[in-house]
């Protein structure tokens, strides 16, 4: 028997039963519809992610942190492993010093504190408390912030801030791009050495308060950071709302400290900074800077090290997304074979007849894959389809609603070529282990009793 | 020497955990050309006879040769090639394919030997043409009457030109006008292209009349032969 009779039996067959190959071929349409929605929305995540890396010049980066490389997760039991914090931390002491010297090792395009301090954050009225990060000019100009609105600083001792567009938002502003050249006050808490040296004890446990003064410092909003899903555009990944050059801020007195491990190093004798961001002319000088900088005596920390782990991250994803869109597939599947014994049922007489008019096995069989097969690609395709309009209608839907807080259009879903040729071959392959079991039914028919049958 | 030869054949269905003997010790010899009627009452082991010589069955014990070849041990690939060119069959309620044509029922054993579209196509209406029913090739079986569905078999049977042809009671579902001119177009085939017949029927008046061996079967085992011309 040719492969085009095959065929034709097959479609013949499928076209008789119009309804049930349309509501056959649908499970298969719901099961890859969702495998396909599923995987480019996690291709797409993986996409987004990496380029907000890429552009935020994330893989360039290196955090330093005071410390030797073994330092502290080493068993607090073992003696050796103290020792080995103590000396690390009595060498190595992250002051600007430390800073400078990092800057200068080649290969490091810029190396900057990662100073912060608290302050109440307010424009025109509204405040809010908020960490101000202090970042050099140069790393303000470099795409790891992104201005949409207004100008970065100039230099380092411009008297400016860049604010976040969303900060703006909880601020009250409706439109952020008028901010721009708008005032906004910094609040700073500080200790008041006056009132310290008079401190009365009793009134401060009479609940009397803190030695603090409050300073009010006032900058004009030279620029506003554009949001993204991925985290306000800033270095490191955190949430960084308010960004001011290294030179004013030196004239702002703050409390030196942003979280109780401060006060500890304080009590150590180390001053210093907590961290030090690294930015690198490339990622092929990582692995030189990296060990240069342990050799000074302290810890590092570098994205792009974590990237193998992100993108075993993002397999598991994608894993669970495509066992989640699996499901489907397997009742697809029962639904074809289903379908497939069905339609022996009905055609136990046809097949015998086919067989006393001399169908081999192997004729039985092929008639029977075709039909299952032709089930599955109908369904492949137009589950590809489905998964194709459904994903661009959840990224539109999820556009307009993000739009409302803000957030520029994003892309959520990716469409690789190679989603829908595999989602066509599966779909394929599946119908036809689907049409194993019934392929071997039909030709197991015996044509005796076949004929027999009414 | 025969076409057709049995020896010892046997065939025995265990139904509910008892053994039934359908077919008992039958040796039976049909020389090329011959039309040779099985005549016995229902259930007397004649369509279990014409399964096992058609190669839809296997027998039990015995063996069957059909031109030489020995049908009784083939495989379940040889026997289905069997049937597609050694030997065609017609059964009493015609067994055409309902919904395709008069023309595609005849091509659909062209189609398992793998013959091409247009080929098929000729040999088919060839065929029909020549059991007079060239102006219903297009048709159904639904719409045409007994006779004509049988002429189709007739001709599905001949499709690959199979030097033998099996007929299990084909006149079994037709009133005895159609009866006659049907076993008569069998005797027709069998004298112009010297094709051995072998035709299982009740009615001994038609057996009588056109075959020329009548074989007797009664509870699986020949009882009588006799030649009629």
């Amino acid at each position: 028997m040719r492969f085009s009779d095959a065929a034709g039996f097959a479609l013949a067959s499928l076209r008789k039963r119009r309804l049930r190959t349309f509501l056959t071929a649908s499970g298969v349409t719901i099961g890859i519809g969702a495998l396909v929605c599923m995987i480019s929305f996690g291709k797409g995540m993986q996409k987004n992610v990496t380029r907000a890396f890429e552009s935020a010049d994330l893989f360039n980066s290196i955090m330093v942190m005071p410390g030797g490389p073994s330092e502290p997760a080493a068993d607090p039991d073992e003696p050796g492993a103290r020792r080995a914090v103590r000396a690390a931390r009595s060498g190595a002491v992250l002051d600007d010093a430390a800073v400078a010297a990092i800057a200068r090792i080649p290969g490091v395009v810029s190396a900057y504190p990662d100073v912060n301090f608290p302050a109440l954050v307010g424009l025109e009225g509204e405040e809010e408390f908020r960490l101000v990060q202090v970042v050099p000019a140069a790393v303000a100009a470099s795409p790891a912030v992104r201005i949409k609105w207004g100008r970065t600083y100039t230099t380092d001792d411009e008297a400016g801030v860049i604010v976040s567009s969303s900060f703006l938002r909880r601020l009250g502003a409706k439109d952020p791009a008028a901010a721009v050249g708008k005032t906004l006050r910094i609040t700073s808490v500080s200790f008041d050495l006056g009132k310290l040296v008079s401190l009365d004890l009793t009134k401060l446990f009479a609940g009397g308060g803190l030695p603090v003064a409050q300073e009010h410092y006032d900058f004009p909003v030279l620029g506003v950071t554009e949001m993204t899903v991925f985290g306000e555009g800033g270095p490191g990944l955190g949430q960084n709302d308010v960004f001011l050059p290294p030179g004013p801020a030196r004239g702002i007195k703050k409390l030196p400290i942003t979280s109780v491990w401060d006060v500890f190093r304080m009590a150590e004798g180390g001053p210093g900074h907590s961290a030090v961001s690294v930015k690198l002319g490339s990622l092929r000088e990582l692995e030189a800077v990296k060990s240069k900088v342990r050799e000074m005596g302290f810890s590092t920390f570098a994205l792009a090290d974590q990237f193998d782990e992100i993108t075993k991250a993002f397999f598991f994803m994608d894993m669970i997304l495509a066992a989640v869109g699996m499901i489907a597939i397997v009742v697809a599947a029962l639904g074809i074979v289903n379908t497939m014994v069905m339609s022996i049922l009905e055609r136990f007489r046809e097949i015998g007849v086919m067989k006393a008019v001399g169908a081999g096995d192997g004729d039985i069989r092929g008639i029977f894959f075709f039909e299952s097969g032709a089930i599955g690609l109908l369904g492949g395709a137009a589950g590809c389809l489905l998964g194709w309009a459904t994903s661009l209608l959840i990224n539109r839907i999820v556009n307009i609603y993000l739009a409302r807080q803000g957030v520029p259009y994003v892309e959520y879903f990716a469409f690789p070529l190679w989603i829908f040729l595999g989602a066509m071959g599966f779909s394929l392959l599946v119908s036809l282990v689907s049409g194993i079991y019934p392929a071997r039914r039909a030709a197991r028919v015996d044509p005796v009793v076949a004929l027999r049958h009414d | 020497m025969p076409v057709v030869q049995t020896r010892s054949l046997s065939k025995t269905y265990v139904v509910g955990g008892v053994r039934v003997g359908a077919l008992e010790d039958v040796t039976l010899a049909v020389g090329e050309g011959r039309f040779v009627a099985v005549i016995g009452a229902s259930g007397s082991g004649k369509s279990t006879l014409l399964n096992l010589l058609g190669g839809l069955d296997t027998p039990t014990a015995g063996t069957i040769e059909v031109d030489g070849a020995l049908i009784s041990s083939m495989d379940r690939e040889a026997l289905a090639r069997y049937r597609r060119h050694g030997a065609g069959m017609i059964f009493q309620s015609f067994n055409l394919v309902p919904s395709r044509t008069a023309l595609e029922n005849v091509e659909l054993p062209l189609i398992f030997a793998d013959v091409d579209r247009a080929e098929r196509k000729r040999r088919a209406a060839e065929l029909l043409d020549r059991v007079g029913l060239a102006a219903r090739a297009g048709h159904r079986p639904a719409e045409l009457s007994g006779g004509e569905q049988q002429r189709v078999a007739v001709a599905r049977a001949l499709a690959n030109g199979p030097r033998l042809l099996l007929a299990d009671e084909p006149t079994g579902n037709l009133d005895s006008r159609t009866s006659r001119e049907i076993v008569g177009l069998l005797a027709e085939l069998n004298r112009v292209r010297n094709l051995t017949v072998i035709m299982v029927t009740h009615e001994e008046g038609l057996a009588r009349e056109f075959a020329h061996d009548v074989v007797r079967l009664r509870d699986g085992r020949i009882v009588a032969t006799e030649g009629v011309r």
